[in-house]
C-alpha cells in the first residue's frame, strides 16, 4: 500500500532542504471528483497531496512548462522538478531521457506503485453509480476501489471501473525512480492489446468507415495534443502559424510556409491532424492515456496509438519507455532491419 | 424545418437532426457541445473566389442559406448565452453570417428541474433554472405533461400551427410549474458570491502575479472555450484549393485565447506570450471587457468548462480567489 503520509513526509522534507524547486502531485479538490494536479511550493501545503484511484493525470507533461519557463528566464532556477509517477508516468520520463528532452538531473521522481490497481475511468464509475454521484475515490482492501457517493459509500471490484490502459497495462510499477512507494507486484496476465484485437478483425472498409465517423466529431481543441507529454514540439504541423519566426524571417518566407493542415473541422482535415499525430507518437506513446480520456467528445484515440505500439513490437521488436539509455525508434536504424528498402 | 433533438452518446448529449417524436429523457443533463453550434458554427464559408486568365478575379458569395432550425432542450442557460452573442454579433456591424442563422433558429428551452450538473452557477450571474431570456419557448417538465410559455412571436407562432396539441394551463399547473421552478433554483450546489464585485476588482489585477498561480496547471487546450455557449472568438483564412487556376475559399472558424498562436503578430510578437496570460484574458473577457461593454456577463453559469476541464481549473474558484487577493 502506498502510504500518503510518506509520500508528504517525503515532500516536505525535499522542500525543506531546499533540494527541488516545487513539487508536482495530486490533490483532491476542484470541480469534478477525480483527483487535480497540485503544485506545492511550500512545506506547509505537502497536507494536499494525496494518492487516490482519482490520480489519472500523467504529470510529465507540466515538464514542458518547466523546460520553457527556464528558456524564459535570466537567471533561471537550475534545481530539480519534484514529481509523482505512476508506471506509465515513469516510462514517459524515460522516453524524454531518451529523446534529451530532459536531463535526468532536472526531475527528483517519487515513483508509485499501482500494485495490483491502477486509476479509474471516470465515465465507468459514473455509469456503474448512476444515478448516485460520485464524490470522492480511495483504494479499498482486496482490488477494490471505494467511492464516497451522494448516496453513501459504495465498494466496488476494481476490473469494473479501471481504466482500459491500466488493465492492460505491461508494467504497474516505476522503472525510473528516486524513491518508490508501494510493493513491486506484478499484475497477472496482463493483455496488452485486448482493446484493439476486436478492432481489427474488421475489413479495411470497416475500419475507414469507422475513423471517418469518429473524426468527423473532432473539434481540433487540441486537447489531446496539450494533455501530451509526448506532443512537446515548439513548432506543430497542425497550428497555422505558429512557427519559428526571427527577425531576418521575411514576408515571403512566412507567406509561403506551407499550410499542411487548414483550421476548418471538415473531415479530411481532423483526419490528416490525427493521423500526423498517431505516426509522430509511434514508439514514443507510453498509453497513459490522457489523449482518450480529455476528449470531449470522446475519440477513441488509444485506439491508434495501441496499434502503432503493437507495430513498432511486431517489426522491431521495440517496447516504448523500458530503457532510457537505447536509442529511439523513429531515430535509430540497424543493419539487420527487417525491411530491405532502407539498407 | 429541421428538428435538433437531445441524443445520447457515450461521451455525452449532443443536438442531433431528429425528428422530436417524443419526450425530452428524463436524465438529459446539457449538450456537450452547446447549441452556439448550430448558430455560429465551427467553420463558416464567407465567399468563394477563383481567378482565370479570361475572366480575371471572381468572387462568389456564400450567404447561408438554410431551412428553419428548431433546436429542442436548449437550456435556459445557453438561451442566455445566445442573447448574449446576439449582442455580439449586432451592433454597429450586423454580422450577415450569424443572423441569417439565427433568424432562422428557433430555440425551444427546457427548464431545469433539477441542475445538469453539480458546477451549475447559473443563478450567481443574473440567470435562473427558468430563465427565459434568448428563448422562443420554454418548456417546463411537469412529469407527464410540459408546460409550455411561447416567449416570442416566432415561438408563438410554433405553437399557434400546432395548436391541438395544446390546451391552457389550469391554475394547479401553473402553481406546479412556479413550484418546480422555485424548486430548481434552490438545488443549485455551486455559487460566486457577488459576481458584480468582480470586474472593479479585475480591473485592479492586470499585473497581479495571481494569473500564473491560477494557471500553473492549465495545459492551454481548446476545451474552456470552444465547448462554452458564449465564447464567440474566430479566425478568418483564406484556403487556397488550387494555384493555376486560382481557386480557393475564405472561411472562418472558432478560434480561442487559450491557443498560442492566437493574436500571435506577423512578427512572431505575442502579446498573450503565455498560458498564465491566457487565463486572464479568458476571465477578463468574460468578467470585465464584457461587462463594460455590454453591461452584462459574458458567462452564464453553465458549468461546461468546470465539468470538463482536463486539469480541475475551477472558475468558480479562481474568481473567488482573485476577488480576495491581497484584501
Amino acid at each position: 500500500m502506498v502510504s500518503e503520509d510518506k509520500l508528504r513526509e517525503e515532500v516536505k522534507k525535499l522542500l525543506q532542504e531546499g533540494k527541488i524547486k516545487y513539487f508536482i502531485g495530486y490533490e483532491n479538490g476542484g470541480p469534478g471528483w477525480l483527483a487535480r494536479p497540485a503544485f506545492i511550493q511550500q512545506p506547509e501545503a505537502v497536507s494536499r497531496l494525496i494518492w487516490s484511484p482519482g490520480c489519472v493525470h500523467n504529470l510529465t507533461r507540466f515538464l514542458q512548462d518547466e523546460k520553457r519557463r527556464r528558456a524564459r528566464e535570466k537567471n533561471p532556477d537550475l534545481r530539480p522538478v519534484g514529481l509523482i509517477v505512476k508506471g506509465c508516468d515513469s516510462r514517459a520520463i524515460n522516453v524524454l531521457l531518451q529523446e534529451k528532452y530532459i536531463e535526468r538531473k532536472d526531475v527528483y521522481l517519487i515513483g508509485v506503485s499501482c500494485e495490483l490497481l491502477g486509476v479509474v475511468d471516470e465515465a465507468k464509475i459514473t455509469r456503474r453509480l448512476y444515478p448516485a454521484k460520485p464524490l470522492q475515490v480511495r483504494f479499498g482492501a482486496k482490488e477494490t476501489i471505494l467511492v464516497l457517493t451522494d448516496q453513501g459509500e459504495r465498494e466496488i471490484a476494481a476490473s469494473e471501473v479501471l481504466a482500459d490502459r491500466c488493465l492492460e497495462c505491461p508494467a504497474n510499477f516505476p522503472l525510473v525512480a528516486d524513491i518508490v512507494l508501494g510493493e513491486k507486484i506484478n499484475r497477472p496476465n496482463p493483455q496488452p492489446y485486448q482493446s484493439i484485437a476486436s478492432f481489427e478483425a474488421k475489413s479495411l472498409e470497416e475500419r475507414w468507415a469507422f475513423w471517418q465517423e469518429q473524426f468527423s466529431r473532432c473539434l481540433r481543441c487540441y486537447a489531446c495534443r496539450s494533455v501530451c507529454p509526448m506532443c512537446y514540439c515548439d513548432e506543430c504541423v497542425a497550428d497555422s502559424i505558429v512557427y519559428a519566426v526571427s527577425a531576418d524571417t521575411t514576408a515571403e518566407e512566412k507567406a509561403q510556409k506551407v499550410k499542411w493542415v487548414e483550421r476548418n473541422p471538415e473531415p479530411q482535415e481532423n483526419i490528416f491532424y490525427h493521423l500526423v499525430r498517431a505516426i509522430h507518437l509511434a514508439g514514443r506513446c507510453v498509453d497513459c492515456g490522457e489523449c482518450e480520456r480529455v476528449c470531449p467528445v470522446g475519440l477513441p484515440l488509444r485506439l491508434l496509438n495501441k496499434k502503432l505500439e503493437k507495430e513498432a513490437k511486431a517489426l522491431f521488436g521495440y517496447e516504448v519507455g523500458l530503457d532510457a539509455n537505447s536509442p529511439p525508434l523513429i531515430s535509430c536504424f540497424r543493419d539487420n532491419d527487417p525491411q530491405d528498402f532502407i539498407r | 424545418m429541421k428538428v435538433f433533438f437531445p441524443k445520447k452518446e457515450a461521451f455525452g448529449w449532443t443536438l442531433t437532426e431528429a425528428a422530436a417524436d417524443g419526450a425530452i429523457p428524463s436524465d438529459y443533463s446539457y449538450a456537450v457541445v452547446p447549441p452556439k453550434k448550430l448558430i455560429f458554427p465551427q467553420e463558416e464559408i464567407f465567399f468563394e473566389f477563383q481567378q482565370t486568365a479570361d475572366e480575371g478575379l471572381q468572387l462568389r458569395e456564400t450567404l447561408p442559406e438554410l431551412p428553419p432550425q428548431v433546436i429542442v432542450g436548449v437550456r435556459p442557460c445557453d438561451g442566455r448565452a445566445v442573447a448574449a452573442l446576439d449582442q455580439v454579433f449586432s451592433g454597429s456591424f450586423e454580422d450577415p453570417y450569424y443572423w441569417r442563422r439565427r433568424r432562422a433558429t428557433i430555440l425551444v428551452g427546457l427548464a431545469c428541474n433539477t441542475p445538469p450538473s453539480n458546477n451549475c452557477f447559473c443563478s450567481s450571474l443574473e440567470g435562473s433554472p427558468s430563465s427565459e431570456e434568448g428563448l422562443d419557448v420554454l418548456l417546463t417538465d411537469l412529469g407527464d405533461r410540459y408546460y409550455v410559455r411561447g416567449l416570442t412571436e416566432k415561438g408563438k407562432e410554433l405553437i399557434r400551427a400546432q395548436s391541438s396539441l395544446f390546451s391552457d394551463p389550469t391554475e394547479e399547473e401553473k402553481k406546479l410549474r412556479n413550484k418546480i421552478s422555485q424548486e430548481g433554483a434552490q438545488k443549485i450546489k455551486r455559487h460566486l458570491e457577488a459576481a458584480r464585485e468582480l470586474p472593479p476588482k479585475l480591473k485592479t489585477m492586470f499585473d497581479s502575479p495571481f494569473w500564473e498561480e491560477a494557471a500553473l496547471s492549465c495545459i492551454r487546450c481548446g476545451i474552456c472555450t470552444y465547448l462554452c455557449p458564449t465564447c464567440h472568438c474566430f479566425d478568418i483564412n483564406d484556403e487556397t484549393r488550387a494555384l493555376a487556376p486560382l481557386k480557393g475559399r475564405r472561411v472562418r472558424t472558432w478560434d480561442t485565447c487559450q491557443f498560442p498562436d492566437f493574436t500571435m503578430h506577423s512578427s512572431g510578437h505575442n502579446p498573450r506570450p503565455n498560458k498564465a496570460a491566457r487565463l486572464r484574458q479568458r476571465l477578463l473577457h468574460k468578467f470585465l471587457y464584457f461587462v463594460e461593454l455590454y453591461d452584462r456577463f459574458q458567462c452564464v453559469g453553465c458549468g461546461r468548462c468546470l465539468d470538463l476541464c482536463p486539469v480541475g481549473i475551477d472558475i468558480i474558484e479562481v474568481l473567488s480567489k482573485a476577488r480576495n487577493h491581497g484584501a
